[in-house]
């Protein structure tokens, strides 16, 4: 029965998305320009001297260049670009009546915002995997950095990404969600939005190395969520040692125990949110 | 058999003090059609939420199909089916889409889902238009949509709140046929709020009338008129100059006459009877009539009498300005 709802509210999620042409496009648009604008335009590796491969890859915590360092950094924060908006979703399926329609039946709570969080999941590992997929293919287009990766691809490595993936996408569609059944006008949800959006992009490692960050900044960046899954992307990618305190594996352990902390405290406050008052 | 839905006492205040519902007493009888009829803030969708789990009772006590609303409320929520005020069809989502979701989030069995929806999709007329994204349904169909959803796993209890709020004339009186088929066929019990006297009148089998969240009267729609105390008879004789005040009064049966410019207005308990005996009565004294009406007594009178103020929109925001306003607003958008 659970299951079957479970899986009914995820289609139903996927559905509307997938029929709304518009917004996937305008999806798919945003991270091919950071991609190609950004990176390619903020390529602080220039400033190191060329040749000086031990420099780069010391600068770059292993990467070979700037691009391939970015775009890892990337594929992390179209993970979290993409939860962002979910709970938009919410406000508005609270206005049309259908969140209304889902409380009066005989589904578990915990169901309804599930199946929000698994299609937002979905969505959040599709882009993620469609931006890996353009930073590769930039290779082939002449005067475009590309993303190279030095480390040999194992079913190991994959797998790692991918968890690293699934559990920052779980725990920020589920934060974003949760806002979404708290807050009534959809102004106050992107006003929120982007209050959490840049800190936490800038906060992190996506951009630049902490080393050239400021301490207390480092600090910070260290223990930012999105670093912690872009390291295990980047130690995937490009082997680097010495850089890291710890194997992916550890990194990807406090991601999944900030994943089951933040669904927890979602879980109950949505629960809260769809009981009769 | 008990009754689907009993309330003693029920009540409902809001966070701020709002007494919603002030005591609100009910037995709807199995299979009836029961219309909770008032105007905009009267206390109806705050009890048809209370009733279906929606909200939360301050005080009192009720039971949907024999089942007590403070403890059972995931029992209960299996056995009604609901119909918002405001569209809830998904309207990125084909008609037919719409119903599977619906059997599998009530987890009707798939194969009887699929007989069922056929045969609703049918008795809707909207087996033609099944797989049409349902932006594209005008509001009489997503209307009948959502009726259908509303009992795709067999409710023993249906509830509509304001069912043909925001449609034309003619989805209105396709919405009352198909209710009362629902009924006939599957033996459901209907809650229905409107402020639609009319609706009220011509769906309901019993209605009661509630205004500052307290049930003020309640029977069925001729009880109603009847407590009134009958007909309103009009007759204008041929001949202005006449008075035919003492000819009228004279005829047995007539409670009162008052005259409005050249017409009369009887009142009497039994309208019918009496007007070949009025009619005989005034061409008896030499004063032929021109014109006889005969009215029974509407709702508006019934609402008048019991409310102590005519039936008229109250001011202010409220939950059906604001579907109201959610249709325009979907309706630009197209």
């Amino acid at each position: 029965m659970t299951l079957r709802a479970l899986r009914a509210l995820t289609v139903r999620e996927l559905k509307r998305w997938v029929r709304t042409p518009t917004a996937i496009i305008a999806s798919v648009m945003t991270p091919f320009f950071y991609l190609l604008l950004f990176g390619q335009a903020f390529n602080i590796g220039k400033f190191l001297p060329s040749g000086n491969t031990p420099a780069v890859l010391a600068a770059f915590q292993g990467a070979p260049d700037y691009y391939s360092y970015f775009s890892a950094g990337m594929v992390i924060f179209v993970v979290l670009f993409s939860s962002l908006f979910i709970g938009a979703n919410v406000i508005f399926d609270k206005r049309l009546g259908y969140v209304k329609k889902l409380t009066v039946a005989p589904v578990p709570r915990s169901v309804i915002l599930g199946a929000s969080v698994a299609a937002g999941v979905f969505r959040c590992l599709l882009f993620g995997g469609l931006v890996f997929g353009i930073a590769l293919l930039f290779h082939q287009i002449p005067g475009l950095s590309g993303l190279t990766v030095t480390a040999p691809v194992t079913a190991i490595s994959v797998v790692e990404i991918f968890l690293a993936m699934t559990f920052l996408a779980a725990a920020f569609t589920s934060l974003f969600i949760t806002l979404g059944y708290v807050i009534e006008q959809i102004e106050a949800y992107f006003a929120l939005v982007n209050l959490v959006n840049l800190p936490l992009l800038f906060s992190s490692t996506a951009l630049a190395p902490a080393t050239i960050m400021p301490s207390w900044l480092r600090y910070i960046a260290n223990g930012n969520p999105i670093t912690l899954s872009i390291n295990v992307l980047r130690e995937n990618l490009f082997p680097y040692a010495g850089y890291y305190t710890y194997a992916p594996e550890i990194y990807l352990g406090i991601l999944a125990l900030f994943a089951v902390v933040v669904v927890a405290l979602c879980v109950r406050v949505t629960v809260g949110a769809l009981s009769p008052r | 058999m008990t009754n689907p839905i009993v309330t003693e006492d029920l009540e409902k205040v809001y966070p701020g003090g709002t007494r919603a519902v002030a005591g609100v007493s009910i037995e709807v009888h199995p299979g009836e059609i029961f219309g909770f009829l008032g105007p905009n803030g009267a206390g109806k969708s705050t009890t048809v939420g209370m009733l279906t789990t929606l909200l939360k009772p301050s005080g009192g006590r009720a039971f949907v199909d024999g089942l007590d609303l403070r403890t059972e409320t995931d029992r209960i929520r299996r056995r009604i089916g609901l119909v918002f005020q405001e569209s809830t069809a998904d309207d990125q989502l084909t008609g037919r889409e719409n119903l599977e979701l619906a059997a599998a989030i009530y987890d009707v069995p798939p194969a009887e889902a699929r007989t069922r929806m056929a045969r609703l999709l049918e008795e809707m007329s909207l087996t033609q238009v099944q797989d049409r994204l349902v932006k594209t349904y005008s509001g009489g169909m997503r209307r009948r949509l959502e009726l259908a959803a509303g009992v795709i796993h067999t409710p023993r209890v249906l509830f509509l709140d304001e069912p043909t709020l925001g449609l034309d004339p003619q989805g209105r009186a396709g919405i009352g046929q198909v209710v009362r088929k629902m009924r006939d066929d599957f033996g459901v019990t209907v809650f229905l709020t409107t402020h639609y006297l009319d609706e009220a009148d011509l769906l309901c089998d019993r209605i009661a009338i509630i205004d500052h969240g307290q049930i003020k009267v309640l029977g069925t729609p001729a009880e109603l008129k009847d407590k009134i105390g009958g007909d309103v008879l009009t007759v204008t004789p041929q001949q202005a100059g006449v008075d035919l005040e003492p000819i009228l009064r004279a005829v047995p049966g007539v409670l009162s006459v008052q005259r409005h410019e050249s017409a009369y207005r009887i009142k009497t308990p039994q309208g019918e009877s009496i007007t070949p005996t009025i009619v005989e009565a005034c061409f008896a004294a030499h004063a032929p009539l021109a014109s006889v009406s005969l009215k029974r007594p509407s709702l508006d009178e019934v609402f008048l009498e019991f409310t102590g103020r005519a039936y008229r929109e109250e001011e202010g925001p409220s939950a059906t300005d604001m579907a109201l306003r959610m249709n325009q607003f979907r309706g630009r958008k197209r």
